[in-house]
């Protein structure tokens, strides 16, 4: 079933005196349980993207439909995490987790209560009451997706939420991410995660859809037909040709694209 | 194109200025009209000399100090700890040094006029200076090492690129000092005598206090606005433009007008227009706070009150006598000392309250809005321009018609205050409400903050910390003003020919200072200073320091 239809949605930024052609007509849909991954080169508008469909930028043209309905504004329906985590750093990690309950309008006991659970489940029990400030990175990403899920969202947006981590917590907060997606008890469910890592694309994803440089287009999207879970097919051939595939497709439309005179700002 | 634009500016603000003079010359009657350019002259003169020494003082004892270790430890805390001693505070020893040195002549005025505005003007240099050339990244101090850069070779190819930018700002805030402290130190009343030296400030106190020509005296005023405006057009803002092309980017900007243009893009964008009038040396000031324990204070402020005394005493040939430290503590008002402490504090926390509403309203207004920011921008850029001591002769006689010599004082020195102190708040916070990084906003955005639960969760804890060293730079711009504020030395007529005071901390020091013994005394003079020393220390370590270190915390790192 579809969850989400991006239909033909193009996006210019005005800067003071020229234009910059930001995406054009991007079109794909994302059905239930799927994770999809929007590889590019940087600057390529794929954050962007991400941020259109969360509702915190408006399309100059096109539109996005959540269940078939246009999708203009932010909804708890479909959250995000960020990459710098977007944590307030003057609430605790639990008063992260609860500022958009509260929004929300829920009564004090109640989401405290949610937001623990959360908290417990990404790991973060006794932590409840420790500013960002004294978090170590992984662990700030961790409180940033308890309060994501604690809105029971039905589709999670991730922008590059791993890249700003060490490698060995990145690899630890995938599986975890993982986890949360394959868990059936969750209603969340539906993952689009914007990644400029090919490997880390490829392994978590079931599509990898791969955006030329700017303005950005989908120009092709590749298949990831590898079991789960897939720790055990890391040294697997059908792996690295996933991921070459994917590479050969990004080198390609790099060579193709029109004169670069506005990247520059990349 | 751009050039030509500039040179249509120049032009025609020279034209402006010009005319305005005419004008002011020719159907204004005073007698001493005709003087007005020769008085333009004297101050301008006067500031550019002054900055000239504080530039040259300020970066060699800059790379002194922060590149020799034993004349860090001496200097560093000493020119803090003198910094952190209201200049127009020891203004009074000043005159009564330099007044005994060449026997009352006008020589001594202007001497010590030129080191008042030279106090003003140096620390800032002096901190922009060291402050830039710690923050040299190790990774270019390394590699010159590594290419042999040493001494001479690497003052002049490392140091000074390096303190360029911070070097144009600290001028910049020298030279909006210098106009800042023109007024009180063109026009003194020493001993029931006045002295003046002719210039633009001691020309507006004349005509309010002398003259009592209201008309007068908001016309020179807004004459030297404008020329304030101008010359920092011309000068700063070119020259910041210049330094800004290179790798280290200049502190401070100063005139908020132009930013609106890099506000149209996207909130990427937006950022990186954002970072390049990020105020650091507002920052700084934080950094300098915590640098010194106690002990390190204790032993400045030992060593600048000795050096003080030194000056004052050794120099002048006045050894204290058993009979002036008796003066010194008999005196009638002495024992309303704490009194007077608590009146003056009063003063400024009612002004540093009313300041931090407005500032914070309009400053978030102006850094969300673009409506509100083409409305406040333009009146900060034309604000910050104003001497706010020379607002102080026209609020006067406004005033004291409105509300008789006593209580129009009273309102005169909040008012003075408020201006003063509103426009360190309002930079810091509309500087700081931009810098929320964008990735904050969006989370707010996501979640659904609107309205006054935005105001309250997002941009207020966010912008806190610059609320907190916005308030220590107006309070400590607010010592200085209040000095100036709380004495009305001057004899109008109106008021029967008596000097107005209203009772506080500042006006006991000034009338210590400037009246003849036994109400005069020094070494009372030095007594006050200290407790005005204790009484910011005091501040600092119980409420900022305080402050800060609970809120380093939300600072936002990107």
């Amino acid at each position: 079933m579809t969850v989400l239809e991006i239909k033909n949605v193009t996006k210019t930024f005005q800067m003071e005196k020229s234009k910059i052609s930001v995406l054009e007509d991007v079109s794909f849909s994302v059905s239930e349980d799927e994770f999809v991954c929007l590889v590019g080169p940087s600057g390529c508008g794929k954050s962007t993207l991400l941020r259109i469909i969360a509702g915190l930028e408006k399309a100059d043209s096109g539109e996005i439909l959540f269940h078939g309905q246009p999708q203009m504004s932010p909804t708890p329906k479909i959250t995000m995490i960020f990459q710098l985590f977007g944590l307030f750093p003057w609430k605790t990690a639990l008063e992260n987790v609860e500022i958009p309950l509260e929004v929300l309008g829920m009564k004090k006991e109640t989401r405290m209560e949610i937001a623990k659970s959360y908290l417990r489940m990404v790991g973060l029990e006794g932590f409840e009451n420790t500013y960002p400030h004294d978090l170590s990175g992984g662990m700030k990403q961790r409180v940033g997706i308890a309060r994501a899920l604690a809105l029971q969202p039905e589709v999670l947006l991730m922008d590059e939420p791993f890249s700003s981590l060490d490698e060995l917590t990145a690899k630890i907060l995938r599986e975890l991410v993982l986890e949360i997606w394959r868990d059936p008890s969750l209603p969340t469910n539906t993952f689009i995660m914007v990644s400029h890592n090919v490997e880390e694309a490829t392994y978590m994803a079931d599509r990898v859809l791969v955006m030329s440089p700017r303005p950005g287009r989908i120009v092709s999207e590749v298949k990831v037909n590898l079991p789960r879970p897939r720790t055990k097919y890391l040294r697997d051939p059908k792996y690295f040709q996933s991921i070459d595939e994917t590479i050969a497709i990004l080198e390609k439309s790099k060579l193709e694209a029109p004169s670069q005179k506005s990247n520059r700002l990349a | 194109m751009r050039r030509t634009r500039q040179a249509v500016v120049f032009t025609a603000g020279l034209f402006v200025i010009v005319v305005s003079y005419w004008l002011v010359m020719n159907f204004v009657q005073n007698p001493e009209i005709s003087s007005l350019p020769y008085y333009t002259f004297r101050t301008l003169l006067r500031i550019t000399i002054t900055l000239g020494i504080s530039v040259i003082w300020g970066v060699s004892f800059g790379i002194l100090a922060s590149t020799k270790k034993m004349a860090s430890i001496i200097l560093v805390p000493f020119i803090d700890l003198l910094q952190s001693i209201p200049i127009l505070g020891y203004f009074p020893a000043v005159v009564l040094f330099f007044i005994s040195l060449f026997q009352g002549s006008e020589i001594g005025i202007e001497f010590s006029a030129m080191l008042l505005l030279f106090t003003s003007m140096a620390w800032a240099i002096f901190f922009g200076v060291v402050g830039a050339i710690k923050g040299i990244p190790t990774n270019i101090v390394e590699s010159a090492q590594s290419f042999g850069l040493t001494g001479f070779k690497y003052t002049r190819h490392v140091i000074i690129p390096a303190i360029f930018p911070a070097l144009i700002s600290g001028a910049t805030l020298a030279w909006c000092d210098g106009w800042f402290f023109m007024i009180a130190a063109e026009y003194v009343v020493y001993l029931g005598k006045t002295y003046s030296i002719p210039g633009l400030g001691s020309y507006l106190a004349k005509a309010a206090y002398v003259y009592n020509d209201l008309n007068l005296s908001v016309m020179l005023l807004v004459l030297i606005t404008a020329i304030v405006l101008y010359l920092n057009f011309l000068t700063w803002h070119r020259l910041m433009e210049r330094t800004s092309a290179g790798t280290y980017k200049p502190a401070i900007k100063i005139g908020l007008s132009g930013i609106g243009k890099l506000g149209t893009v996207g909130p990427r964008w937006l950022h990186l227009g954002d970072r390049i009038h990020r105020s650091k040396s507002l920052i700084l000031a934080s950094k300098w706070l915590k640098r010194y324990t106690r002990l390190e204070k204790a032993i400045a402020l030992v060593l600048s009150l000795v050096a003080v005394s030194f000056i004052i005493y050794f120099i002048v040939g006045q050894i204290p006598s058993a009979e002036m430290f008796q003066q010194a503590f008999a005196d009638p008002e002495f024992a309303n000392l704490p009194v007077y402490a608590a009146l003056t504090l009063g003063r400024l926390g009612v002004a540093y309250a009313i300041s931090l509403c407005i500032a914070l309203g309009m400053g978030v207004l102006a850094a969300e809005h673009k409506k509100f920011a083409a409305i406040f921008y333009p009146i900060y850029d034309i604000g910050q321009a104003v001497p706010i001591l020379a607002l102080f002769p026209i609020f006067f006689i406004t005033f004291s018609r409105a509300f008789g010599g006593a209580f129009g004082l009273e309102v005169t020195a909040i008012v003075i205050l408020v201006l003063d102190m509103i426009w360190y708040m309002f930079l810091n916070i509309v500087s700081a409400v931009k810098n929320i990084p964008s990735e904050m906003k969006e989370v707010g955005h996501l979640f659904g903050f609107k309205g006054l639960k935005r105001i309250t969760h997002l941009v207020i804890p966010a912008i806190l910390p610059a609320i907190v060293t916005g308030s220590i730079l107006s309070w400590g711009t607010g010592w200085n003003t209040i000095i100036f504020a709380e004495y009305m030395p001057y004899e109008v007529e109106q008021f029967g020919g008596q000097p107005l005071t209203l009772p506080g901390l500042g006006s006991y020091l000034d009338k210590t200072g400037y009246l003849p013994p036994p109400k005069g005394n020094p070494i009372r003079l030095l007594f006050l200073l200290g407790v005005v020393a204790v009484i910011v220390l005091l501040m600092e370590g119980l409420v900022w320091r305080r402050l800060l270190r609970k809120f380093e915390k939300y600072r936002v790192e990107v």
